[in-house]
């Protein structure tokens, strides 16, 4: 049972649960023709969120997803933003539905002025591993934590989605000296969640263990979310030393489970000799 | 005598007047950790249980982890404290009831593993329902019970979370290796964890992992096959 330290939370979680708004049931079919309609765009919205997590494999799929993600607008905030709310939706389903044919609309959306649209994509294209999306992603975190990855003046958000997009780097697996040059500034970044996604891109990149020792540190951090990240990047990379720190977390043991996860699918390539089996134990522990 | 119970009467009169999160959360650990002997204070059990309402996850943690500890005599005040309409209280008790494996709480188990809206809940519950204490049962019901709890951990194989699978591999790992089951159910059981163990009925490498390991547990080999097997878990890379 769950130790004392851990804090497993009652209520759904992150990654606990559906977590669609107007969630009533709906088949492929409904689905497909929800996204293909115009005139209502909260259904296009829905429709897109459900083929994306239901791993559509129609063959419309994937050509419907892109023409919503190509019904993006200059962002007017006087004017909604319903169009770009579909938008960011059909960017994240193509992620999941794995189909390179989506790759160049995604790219351009990398340089779309709507930020969401941008960190939507980036994620994407990391999921697809597109190779084809380095070169964007080094061009638009080249300026650094002072420019990219600067706060804007309007809002607590950055000038670049730089989380989204080192991630991205990370996952597409370019280790050239281009794409660690530029990522290697942002593990000083004054936000720690920034950090965590540098040193996680680097650790992928490099398997070099001094990138890992931040992350285990971040597992410390006073704040749960900062905590949580750390958890998620540790086990993205499936970095296994980390064990012992990621079962001693201060969080909830849904995360710890999926970041074990990951040191068991992903973690052979890092360290062999913790064994998938001493991993299975400790996840065992947790339930 | 009275040094004790003014002590346990401290600890949860702090519970009761804890006026922030912290405070809840340390009284509430305190309470927990508090060596009750031989005698399980009837008080302390409702304040415990009191706590898996109050909406404080850090506290209800503590609460859960007191309660198992004090085992089956906390089992008919968690039951009685259901309230349908506080689910954040619910799924506590069924986490409490889980560790505590007591089979008065084998209906609830059965209802959070297949309908509880929270993947943690169901994931508890199937844990529970693999470990549920059948050792003091007469052979009736303990059939009875055993067959409930298999029944329900088959159908926990298709739950939609991939965290819910891997609990259900495990309850039926544990069920298999305490039970001495009837062949048939011990058939179904194996049958089951073989096929979360397979590609293309499992997508989630770890749940294979996983049902695989309790699937070699559970049946004895030859040695020669047993080498042929050890292999099983090299299968790391999605």
């Amino acid at each position: 049972m769950a130790p004392a330290s851990s804090i497993p939370a009652a209520q759904p979680l992150p990654g606990d649960g559906e977590a669609d708004g107007n969630g009533e049931p709906i088949s492929e079919g409904e689905a497909l023709a929800r996204l293909r309609q115009c005139a209502d765009q909260s259904h296009q919205y829905y429709a897109a969120w459900w083929l994306g997590r239901n791993r559509s494999r129609h063959p419309e799929a994937v050509p419907l997803l892109i023409t919503a993600l190509q019904q993006r607008r200059p962002r007017d905030p006087l004017a909604g933003v319903e169009e770009n709310a579909v938008a960011r939706n059909a960017a994240r389903a193509l992620g999941k539905l794995g189909d390179p044919a989506a790759i160049p609309e995604l790219l351009a959306a990398l340089d779309d002025e709507d930020d969401g649209l941008r960190e939507a994509a980036a994620r994407s294209l990391g999921e697809l591993a597109a190779i084809d999306a380095v070169a964007v992603l080094l061009r638009r975190l080249a300026s650094g934590p002072a420019g990219a990855g600067a706060t804007r003046p309007d809002s607590p958000r950055l000038q670049e989605p730089c989380e989204a997009m080192l991630e991205a780097l990370g996952a597409i697996g370019v280790a050239g000296c281009d794409v660690i040059a530029v990522i290697e500034p942002f593990t000083g970044h004054e936000r720690p969640l920034i950090r965590s996604a540098a040193c996680r891109a680097l650790l992928q990149l490099s398997g070099e263990a001094r990138w890992a020792d931040p992350l285990v540190q971040l597992l410390d951090h006073p704040q749960l979310q900062v905590r949580r990240a750390a958890l998620m990047d540790l086990g993205a990379v499936g970095w296994r030393p980390a064990l012992e720190p990621i079962c001693r977390t201060l969080a909830e043991n849904s995360l710890k489970l999926i970041a074990l996860r990951g040191l068991v699918e992903q973690g052979e390539q890092h360290d062999a000799s913790i064994k998938a089996e001493v991993v299975l134990s400790a996840m065992d522990s947790l339930l | 005598m009275s040094v004790e119970m003014n002590t346990i009467s401290d600890h949860i009169r702090a519970v009761q007047q804890a006026d922030s999160s912290q405070a809840m959360l340390d009284a509430t650990s305190a309470l927990a950790s508090y060596n009750h002997g031989e005698r399980a204070n009837g008080e302390a059990i409702a304040c415990l249980v009191e706590v898996l309402g109050f909406n404080n996850p850090g506290a209800a943690v503590a609460a859960v982890d007191g309660l198992i500890r004090l085992g089956p005599v906390a089992v008919q005040p968690i039951l009685e404290s259901l309230d349908p309409r506080n689910y954040g209280a619910r799924a506590w008790a069924v986490r409490a009831l889980a560790g505590i494996g007591d089979v008065r709480g084998l209906e609830l188990l059965e209802e959070a593993l297949a309908s509880d809206v929270g993947p943690s809940v169901r994931r508890a519950a199937a844990c529970g329902l693999g470990s549920l204490r059948l050792e003091a049962l007469e052979p009736q019901p303990h059939a009875a019970v055993r067959q409930r709890a298999l029944a329900a951990l088959l159908a926990g194989c298709r739950d939609g979370e991939w965290v819910v699978r891997y609990a259900v591999s495990v309850g039926l790992e544990s069920l298999g290796l305490r039970l001495e089951p009837q062949p048939q159910e011990h058939q179904q059981l194996l049958e089951a964890l073989a096929a979360l163990g397979q590609p293309e009925l499992e997508d989630t490498v770890v749940v294979r992992l996983r049902a695989r390991l309790a699937h070699q547990r559970l049946q004895p080999m030859p040695p020669a096959e047993a080498q042929a097997r050890s292999t099983i878990m090299s299968e790391a890379q999605p």
